[in-house]
């Protein structure tokens, strides 16, 4: 079948001439490196870092969570926020890449393998953190049920508890639904590679993929199965994860709106993380053929909807402070728009809902930059829901005589750096050592587009 | 203090032990517990029991006066101190300076060795020291030397013996006798009135109407715990007592007063002008605004109506003739007001006295100086220059349990035992005699006054327990034995009380007008926390918040709204104080409904001793302004913002709750109560299950009324569950440790503030928020109704913190059991541990456990002896303590008991009772005569 | 996982049937197994308090100051009684310092020495019997009428579960009012 050359509708540029040259490019970065200043730098400021985390850690377990700025009544800081901001954004690979492909949307292929990925690292970065916000880290295990001379269990009724596997599970299940998409790749890279322990080594991790037709048809019934299965679990981890607050009976946190309204924002983020990581791909690796303009502005749509229900959601939480009349949940409202945490509050709201409005003009829509900041403002806006959604509630709940306000320390800051640090230098290495773009599929859709 | 913090950068020992611990832990596979050692007595004391508590009379003094306490001890430590129910000015209660006493006997800051200047030497250097000081030859006791005795008010009858024994060996001996709390102003007023001596003692459980003029009798001091008795008894569940409060600046009396109404020092003798004129003696037309002659209008109708059972009485601030007219006043309604003869022997004025020992020591009139427990450096106003008139004696000496300021400039520095080390004697108030007995051997070769006074007298009998035999062998007459054990285990002295005197004061002739309205006056008043400074050490009463501004690790400068505006001041800035030249500066508290033109400022803060890290400069020492020493009273002072920056830090941000604070903290007026009906346990439904009811359902009910806001109750429970002490930094992180806060209340209705406490303990919720959340069960329920937080167990989620909508759990953010947070501590702390009770580790969040200890320990005695726990024999630590019984705890198992009765009483109601979590802790409503404006 | 909890539940972690050296070898064996002296006798506190209680050196003396005057290896506990140095014992039943085990009201509620001592009549020298973890305290505080025993057999060191012991022991839980819900309270135990 052939399609018509429509420009809306190609997702590649018509640069590439052939699937070899798809393959070529892609192989590049990791079998012919080209290390720039470029790269170096980025390796040497995310490593830097990345030792400022280990740094961190330490002195947090030598001294104790102490460290931070928690206090009596605010018990929660950084670390809750900072988990739930990564785990966020570690949403939108399996999406994008399950959902996508379920839809059958072609423009998946150019971003899924790094969006999976980064939902990878992110969600790892997510897991370090309920570890770090413990008092007494080293029995984080009394979680899990093992058989033990106490004849214990963990509680069953505790959020924290449903939390853990709920994140175990989908750390699993995105590590296997990603590594059976890089097969194909990993026995291009082999066949393509010139060193003999290189071939070897891909070889090892291709298990002996020889592309035959069988080979395909049992592999694409098997990635679709797992798709189906992705979908619905990313629904649930950030539903579960929003049940730490609103299993809970403090105001502002008790609202049936928590599931949903987290499983949005953290895509919300998550989509906003791939576009900022697809244009510094773009611009390191030298893909401009496969992430084009069309992808940015497809995104940028996706963002624009998110951006829209958060704002629903948003007032949806005032109008129901103000509705159900509770002293509480009033002030707790006026709280965010007149207290000490309404810059950022209002911060929130611009980067959140406003900014991204933008996105109505195709003239923003169509430009990478513009995607790209609003994209950085997004998660930034994100993050400072979070913590917001931590400290205002804290801050302010029944008893006026326990109020106080969270006064972050260095070490606060200094493990949110190091993750993103961490977040990043893992990425650096993964583009270097494995394809950054699934090139069989991008094969396939150039080989659609081009009715080859 | 930042030497003694143990956090900010750098590699320290603790971090090192640890990490290397967690090497060792690590890289050692087998996982075995340590192996520890079982060392039992050689020869055991009879009737002890290895583990178990003992109970032992004891006497602990403030302001010299004595009051009685039992004294716990483990195994031979000291642990803790409750009140002896047999003694008048204990009745079974405890002040937070009482119970703190256990942790300045373990404070490793204390004196523990002879010093002569900066060499340690030994007692036996001192005498003879001492004896070439005096120029006596070794073998003839007499001498004729200056030598002059500095003391606090003493009225130990062994010390008097001590300091005769002292003058008959040197006749020329001065003694200088001082308290910085004191009571001059009364004792000229008595002279006024009666023409003798005489301290006034009222039966407050006999008084129907109380007006006090700038007094503050329920306010901390060596008569609290009898005055806060007396009150709550007579106020009773029907609040009988009507409680009429005239101060400048609000007082625990003020915030437990009916009626109170905020007035300027100067004019307090208006109001009892205008009282007198209803009683028939005219002294003039009272200079009062319309609403303040209003309010002594209504004091006086009051008072008249209530012949005999109504009273009247002024404060230490106020003049003679004010305290002279009261006691007519009194005369004249036949008050409840005993007449005794003083116990204080001395007849001088105690500021008299310092100001006499700052001139007799510049005039070089003394040649020994000898300071037993006294601090006269830091006591007197900076205008005595009392540091050089010290250092410029020839010879001189300080016994003191601190390396105190006075101590810095006297040529010895000696070592005093504690109380709770020493034998000896004491008088409460009244004259009530009891004994000091030790309850552990002397930590330190240390002293104790009679000792010190008996070796400065050569005496024949040297050591405390001889001399303080000695003094009532004579006295008890008949079998002495016998009754020394007796007097030993009652804690008190039978009929030791002075007797009563018939006395009719004179009417007075005139009272002086009111001297013409001045800019600001400074109004000081002994620290609710420190007392007049000798607690500056103690970390607990440093990290007692003040009942009023919950300031802890501080003082404060209270300012009138007016006055802070006019100066352009707000809430906690800093504030510059200047009066007569001097300035001194603290963090500003901007105060509701205190009087306009007053500046309220507290003593005994600002210690300036380098060798006293605890108390070293930890707030501002307001007593070193005035001329004259412990005057009350400052007038022409300026206030203006401060260019420096004290911090303010306090545990409760926000004391003032206008229109927020209704369901909270709940008011009653009589007529309410009246016509309100008792009220059914409510049971709305709930999702999840409610645990089953065992043998007995432990629940408790604090009585708003009756809390004067003591903080009794916080240190008791302190002391009671080891809870540790965090310092200032972390208390300015918003850290706090108290298991027991209580909250303070102030809200503007019908015209008046009402004020109030409540105490706010761990609710143990019947549906508690916290036990869902926490996802290894160290948050549990009991079969009795306790939430119980297994420590051990606890990994520091703190997710139950996070849901607990009355915030009463804490979190152990630092090891601050080892005192990694704050000071060095650990050793100190863990002699006074209750064995009992764990000391939580560093992660770990702990909380208020009705005194599960006590619950235990009640339980396994009753079983043992296969019967119920009986009503009021479980009693928790912070029940004992409290002075006025607001504290009720029992069985709710039985329709009988104390608190079923109360939980069914109309002023009963539960704290957010609209979340449903069924609270187990529960309050009865503050109550108010009428909704009448103050 | 399985590995570890059988290590973790095994003698080598929990000390079980480990027998420490002693400054002095008291024997058990002889003194209860051989004379027949009750515990009581030397545990002075162990019904009336939580500490049982190590015998003072007094108590040694009181019998040994006659008997075995110059035995060498008393040598110890005289030494302790002329300098008024205590012995010092090595502890050979051990739990947490967080557990708050209480020997009076067990010994109250018809619990014997032997329940959770085991013979130490035939034992030479002290050893731990049971592991003291918490999962074996578990199984009696869940069903203590697999073991209580009648109250005046408690210091019966040979006592054996007669056949009828489950209904026996249900009988003697409700006699001696024992509340087995409460029991595993964590508060019973932990504070």
């Amino acid at each position: 079948m052939s399609v018509a050359p429509d420009i809306e509708r190609r997702w590649i540029a018509p640069s590439i001439e052939s699937r070899e040259q798809i393959d070529a490019i892609i192989a590049a970065p990791i079998l012919a490196p080209r290390h720039t200043w470029r790269w170096w730098l980025t390796l040497a400021v995310s490593g830097g870092l990345t030792l400022l985390m280990i740094v961190t850690v330490t002195w947090l377990f030598g001294h104790g969570i102490g460290i931070f700025g928690n206090n009596t009544t605010i018990v929660w800081g950084f670390p809750i926020a900072n988990y739930v901001w990564w785990l966020g954004i570690g949403h939108a690979g399996t999406l994008i890449s399950a959902l996508l492909l379920l839809t059958r949307q072609k423009w998946r292929a150019s971003l899924n393998r790094f969006a999976e990925t980064m939902t990878l690292f992110a969600a790892s970065m997510a897991g370090l953190f309920p570890i770090f916000h413990l008092g007494r880290p080293y029995y984080l295990y009394w979680i899990i049920p093992y058989p033990n001379v106490q004849g214990l269990w963990p509680q069953w009724r505790s959020a924290l508890v449903w939390d853990f596997w709920a994140v175990g599970t989908y750390i699993t299940f995105s590590t296997l639904f990603w590594y059976v998409g890089l097969v194909p790749d990993l026995a291009m890279l082999r066949d393509r590679a010139a060193r003999r322990g290189v071939r070897r080594l891909y070889g090892a991790f291709a298990l002996g993929w020889r592309g035959s037709a069988r080979h395909w048809e049992v592999y694409e019934r098997f990635y679709r199965y797992m798709a189906a299965l992705a979908v619905p679990l990313v629904v649930s981890v950030h539903s579960i994860v929003s049940l730490d607050f609103a299993a809970s009976l403090e105001p502002g946190w008790a609202d049936t709106i928590y599931p949903p309204y987290f499983v949005v924002g953290a895509l919300y983020s998550g989509f906003a993380m791939v576009v900022v990581i697809a244009a510094v791909l773009r611009w390191a690796c030298s893909f401009e053929a496969f992430i084009t303009v069309q992808h940015f502005e497809a995104i940028g749509k996706v963002l624009l909807t998110a951006s829209v229900i958060m704002g629903v959601s948003y007032a949806t939480e005032w109008f129901w402070g103000w509705y159900g009349g509770e002293r509480t949940e009033r002030h707790l409202v006026t709280f965010l728009f007149t207290g000490p945490y309404a810059p950022l509050y209002y911060g929130q709201l611009l980067f959140n809902v406003l900014a991204p409005q933008l996105l109505w003009l195709p003239r923003f829509r169509q430009s990478i930059l513009a995607v790209t900041v609003l994209s950085i403002l997004i998660n930034v806006g994100m993050w400072l829901e979070r913590i917001l959604i931590v400290w205002a509630t804290l801050s302010r709940d029944y008893l006026p005589s326990a109020w106080r306000i969270f006064l972050p320390t260095f070490w606060d800051w200094a493990l949110l750096a190091g993750s993103l640090g961490a977040f990043t230098f893992l990425f650096m290495i993964f583009a270097r050592v494995l394809p950054a773009l699934p090139a069989y599929e991008l094969g396939k859709t150039w080989a659609e587009e081009n009715g080859a | 203090m930042p030497p003694l913090t143990r956090r900010g950068p750098g590699l320290d020992r603790r971090l090192l032990l640890k990490l290397a611990a967690a090497a060792a832990a690590v890289s050692t596979t087998r996982c075995s517990p340590p192996d520890d050692e079982i060392i039992p007595y050689v020869d055991m004391p009879e009737g002890m029991v290895a583990g178990e508590p003992m109970r032992f009379a004891t006497t602990l003094s403030l302001s010299g006066y004595g009051r009685g306490f039992i004294a716990i001890a483990v195994d031979g430590r000291p642990i803790k101190i409750e009140g002896n129910p047999r003694h008048p000015y204990s009745l079974g209660a405890t002040d937070v300076f009482a119970e703190a006493e256990i942790l300045s006997l373990y404070d490793p800051g204390r004196s523990s060795v002879v010093h002569h200047g900066e060499q340690i030497a030994t007692w036996e250097d001192f005498a003879a020291g001492w004896e070439q000081a005096v120029g006596a030859r070794p073998d003839d006791a007499a001498s004729d030397a200056a030598v002059g005795l500095v003391t606090g008010r003493v009225v130990s009858p062994t010390t008097l013996g001590r300091i005769e024994a002292l003058r008959r060996r040197f006749p020329a001996l001065r003694q200088y006798r001082y308290e910085p709390v004191n009571d001059d102003m009364a004792r000229a007023g008595a002279k006024l009135a009666f023409g003798r001596l005489v301290a006034a003692a009222p039966r407050w459980d006999e008084a129907d109407v109380v007006l006090t003029l700038d007094a503050d009798p329920l306010g901390h001091g060596p008569e609290q715990l009898h005055i806060a008795r007396g009150f709550a008894a007579r106020r009773g569940a029907e609040h009988r007592q009507q409680l009429h409060a005239v101060e400048p600046a609000w007082t625990l009396t003020g915030a437990a007063a009916d009626f109170r109404l905020p007035l300027a020092p100067r004019q307090m003798g208006e109001v009892a002008r205008a009282v007198a004129r209803r009683l028939g003696l005219d002294l003039g037309d009272p200079v009062l605004s319309d609403p303040q002659r209003a309010f002594a209008e209504r004091a006086a109708e009051a008072l008249a109506t209530a012949q005999g059972r109504a009273l009247a009485m002024a404060g230490d601030g106020q003049p003679p003739e004010l305290h002279a007219l009261c006691h007519w006043i009194n005369g004249r309604l036949h008050a409840p007001v005993d007449y005794l003869p003083p116990v204080d022997p001395v007849e001088a004025g105690h500021a008299d006295e310092l100001q006499a020992l700052a001139e007799d020591l510049r005039a070089g009139r003394v040649a020994a100086l000898v300071i037993v427990d006294a601090n006269p450096v830091y006591d007197a106003p900076d205008a005595l220059r009392m540091a050089e008139a010290v250092a410029a004696a020839p010879f001189s000496a300080h016994l003191g349990l601190y390396p105190d300021e006075t101590a810095q400039h006297c040529q010895w520095r000696l070592p005093l035992s504690h109380p709770l080390e020493s034998w000896g004697d004491a008088r409460a108030a009244d004259g009530t005699a009891s004994l000091v007995q030790p309850l552990i051997r002397r930590l330190y070769d240390t002293r104790t006054c009679d000792e010190f006074l008996a070796l400065l007298a050569l005496s024949a009998v040297r050591d405390a327990y001889g001399l303080t035999r000695e003094t009532w062998a004579s006295w008890a007459g008949g079998d002495f034995a016998t009754w020394w054990r007796t007097a030993l285990h009652d804690g008190v002295i039978a009929d030791s009380r002075a007797a009563p005197l018939a006395l009719s004061p004179a009417r007075p002739t005139g009272l002086p007008p009111p001297d013409a309205p001045h800019a600001l006056t400074v109004v000081l008043s002994p620290d609710p926390g420190v007392w007049d400074g000798r607690f500056a050490a103690n970390p607990w009463l440093q990290e007692c918040p003040h009942p009023l501004t919950k300031q802890v690790w501080g003082n404060a400068v209270r300012l009138a709204p007016g006055d802070a505006a006019r100066a352009g001041i707000a809430d906690e800035d800093t504030v510059d104080l200047v009066v007569n030249g001097a300035t001194l500066s603290g963090p500003a508290v901007v105060t509701e409904a205190q009087a306009d033109g007053v500046v309220a400022v507290g003593w005994g803060q600002g210690r300036f001793s380098p060798a006293m890290p605890i108390a070293h400069g930890v707030g501002t020492r307001f007593v070193g302004l005035g001329a004259r020493p412990f005057s009350r009273l400052l007038a022409g002072a300026e206030i203006k913002k401060s260019d420096r920056s004290i911090p303010f830090r306090s545990t409760q941000s926000h004391t003032r709750l206008s229109g927020r604070s209704e369901a909270l903290f709940q008011l009653a007026t009589l007529a309410e109560l009246a016509t309100s009906r008792p009220e059914r346990e409510p049971a709305p439904p709930s999702m999840l299950g409610i645990p089953p009811r065992g043998d007995y359902a432990w629940a408790m009910v604090i009585d708003t009324d009756a809390c004067i806001g003591c903080n009794a109750c916080v240190v008791a429970c302190q002391a009671e569950n080891n809870v540790p002490i965090v310092g200032p930094e972390e208390i300015s992180q918003g850290r706090d440790m108290h298991w027991l806060r209580v909250d303070v209340y102030a809200r503007p209705q019908g015209g008046a503030m009402r004020t109030g406490f409540q105490p706010v303990p761990c609710m143990h919720c019947e549906l508690a928020p916290c036990e869902p959340v926490c996802p290894v069960e160290a948050s549990v329920h009991d079969h009795e109704g306790l939430n119980v937080q297994v420590y051990n167990r606890c990994i520091g989620t703190r997710f139950c913190e996070a849901n607990c909508p009355y915030k009463v759990r804490r979190f152990n953010w630092f090891a601050y059991a080892d005192g990694q947070a704050y000071g060095d501590f650990a050793p100190a702390l863990k002699a006074q541990h209750n064995p009992d009770v764990s000391a939580r580790g560093r992660g770990v969040m702990e909380k208020c456990n009705y005194c599960l200890q006590r619950i235990s320990r009640a339980r396994r005695a009753a079983e043992k002896e296969d019967r119920q726990v009986a009503e009021g024999e479980m009693v928790t630590a912070c029940q004992a303590a409290c002075p006025t019984r607001a504290i009720h705890f029992g069985d709710l198992n039985s329709e009988t008991s104390d608190v079923s009765r109360l939980r069914r009483a109309p002023r009963h109601y539960r704290l957010l009772e609209e979340l449903n979590t069924r609270p187990r802790t529960t309050y009865l409503k503050r109550l108010y005569v009428s909704d009448a404006a103050s | 996982m399985a590995v570890t909890y059988l290590v973790w539940q095994s003698p080598y972690a929990t000390n079980q049937l480990l027998t420490r050296d002693q400054p002095v070898p008291f024997s058990h064996a002889h003194h209860v197994g051989d004379l027949g002296i009750d515990c009581r006798m030397c545990h002075t506190g162990v019904e009336k308090a939580a500490f049982a209680g190590v015998p003072s050196t007094h108590i040694c003396m009181t019998c040994h100051s006659q008997l075995w005057t110059n035995a060498a290896m008393l040598a110890p506990v005289r030494k302790s009684y002329a300098t008024g140095q205590p012995i010092r014992w090595r502890r050979v039943n051990r739990v947490p310092d967080y557990v708050f085990f209480d020997h009076s009201i067990h010994i109250a509620k018809g619990v014997g020495c032997s329940t959770c001592h085991g013979p130490v009549q035939n034992m030479a020298l002290m050893r731990a019997q049971e592991p003291l973890t918490m999962g074996w305290c578990l199984q009696c505080h869940r069903h203590p009428e697999r073991y209580v025993r009648p109250k005046d057999r408690v210091f019966d060191m040979a006592w054996q579960p007669p056949p009828d012991q489950r209904s026996e022991g249900a009988r003697l839980v409700k006699a001696y009012r024992i509340d087995a819900a409460r029991l595993t309270d964590c508060s019973t135990c932990h504070r």
